[in-house]
């Protein structure tokens, strides 16, 4: 799992364009993120990883990086 | 895993109120907001009861329908059996009052069972059974709830929410085919979907201050009696542990996805809708949806998205029916649907 592609299937998931997103993107920060991108987001990781997260993990990962070793620890 | 033999469904019918709540309308979010929401859910609308119209008004309403449509003496009815979240009173249970307002038998067994989403698989599981076990040969089986649960300013709660009520009709049959059968449950989620007030566990010390609105971590105020959802932990859950509970019902049952005519999905919203068809291997054409028109409907969604495709179900249909939600409590089940036996949705205000 490259930090690359994950940026761009993130940012696919929540409808931007992968250039405006980077590894330390505090992503519940950015303008248009709401409610309904934590459900994308999720649906992103069991749909391109095969990996179940909850709400408290998006809420507890503040860089999209963070969210990527989430996701990573859960898939090994 | 199970199925059971010899119940028939005889007949559906749903009662919805005639006040339209549309997404688009909701204040409490700014216009772009209300096309992201309708969007991402499929809710473009849900019906709203007046003030005084409880769960009962609504079964009653489709209950009465359903038993002048099958010519069914009310003294032929030997159980009624109420799945809701929303009782009337918490005390006594909602079932036995119907079964006064229905003006069926005194030796009609009645009760009411605590289950919400989940609650079309389940109630099938345990009404089929209390029929053939203590051999009643016609049952009903309610369904219905009241979204007034909801704050108005709760964003995640309010526009999903409708109100509706059923009634399904079930008979014993020797012939009928086998009713296959999938139920799970995880109390480990029972803060996913809740109302934290009105059970002993919550209760404040009578008498002392009035119950007040309090904010919550997403700055919305809540009184104790209203309904707390947690969007993301019920996503995950319903994309994650669903679609297993359709492929074990069909596995039991020898079926493929594809010789089943509809899946019919608790309406949940669109985005973990359409996932759970996906993954659980059916097209977007035969998942009925009822969410543009009515949102979550509670226990009701089943039957009400039956009722709303009612002339789907001009010949005979095999069906997956799957609820999922509150508990956290899931399971599906896969019956035949006979020609003619789904009656179209009707509008009703009235109180009893």
């Amino acid at each position: 799992m490259g930090i690359e592609d994950f940026i761009e299937k993130f940012a696919f998931a929540i409808e931007m364009e992968p250039a405006a997103l980077a590894a330390d993107t505090d992503f519940k920060a950015l303008e248009n993120w709401d409610s309904l991108n934590t459900l994308s987001i999720i649906a992103m990781a069991d749909a391109d990883y095969d990996v179940a997260i909850s709400g408290d993990d998006i809420l507890n990962s503040r860089t999209i990086s963070d969210l990527m070793k989430t996701i990573q620890e859960r898939k090994a | 895993m199970n199925a059971i033999a010899g119940i028939a469904m005889r007949g559906v019918a749903a009662a919805v109120p005639t006040k339209i709540a549309r997404t688009s309308e909701y204040e409490v979010l700014s216009p772009e907001e209300r096309q992201r929401l309708q969007k991402a859910t499929g809710i473009g609308a849900h019906r709203m009861s007046p003030p005084d119209q409880c769960t009962s008004d609504l079964c009653q309403a489709a209950a009465e329908h359903l038993l002048e449509h099958l010519g069914w003496a009310r003294d032929s009815v030997g159980a009624l059996i109420l799945l809701t979240q929303t009782p009337d009173q918490p005390i006594p249970a909602t079932s036995i009052v119907l079964q006064d307002k229905l003006g069926l038998s005194t030796k009609c067994i009645a009760f009411d069972i605590n289950l919400g989403c989940s609650a079309y698989p389940y109630g099938l599981a345990t009404v089929a059974s209390l029929m053939l076990t203590l051999n009643i040969p016609r049952a009903l089986m309610l369904m219905g709830d009241i979204s007034r649960v909801c704050e108005y300013k709760d964003r995640t709660a309010w526009p999903l929410f409708g109100d509706a009520g059923s009634a399904t009709a079930l008979e014993l049959d020797p012939v009928a085919p086998p009713i296959h059968l999938d139920l799970m449950s995880d109390g480990a989620g029972r803060n996913v979907i809740i109302i934290p007030g009105g059970g002993l566990a919550s209760r404040l010390p009578p008498g002392d201050e009035p119950i007040q609105a309090v904010p919550g971590n997403d700055g919305v105020p809540r009184r104790p009696g209203n309904l707390l959802l947690r969007g993301a932990d019920i996503f995950s859950f319903a994309i994650t542990k669903v679609p297993s509970s359709i492929e074990r019902t069909l596995a039991a049952a020898g079926k493929t996805s594809a010789e089943v005519d509809f899946l019919v999905l608790h309406q949940a919203n669109k985005m973990i809708n359409d996932t759970i068809a996906k993954k659980a291997r059916f097209g977007a054409d035969v998942s009925l949806s009822t969410l543009a028109d009515y949102g979550n409907t509670s226990s009701a969604s089943i039957p009400l998205t039956l009722c709303a495709h009612a002339s789907h179900f001009d010949r005979d249909r095999l069906i997956a029916a799957c609820g999922f939600g509150v508990g956290l409590s899931w399971g599906t089940a896969l019956l035949t649907v006979p020609a003619g036996s789904v009656l179209p949705v009707i509008e009703s205000d009235h109180v009893y």
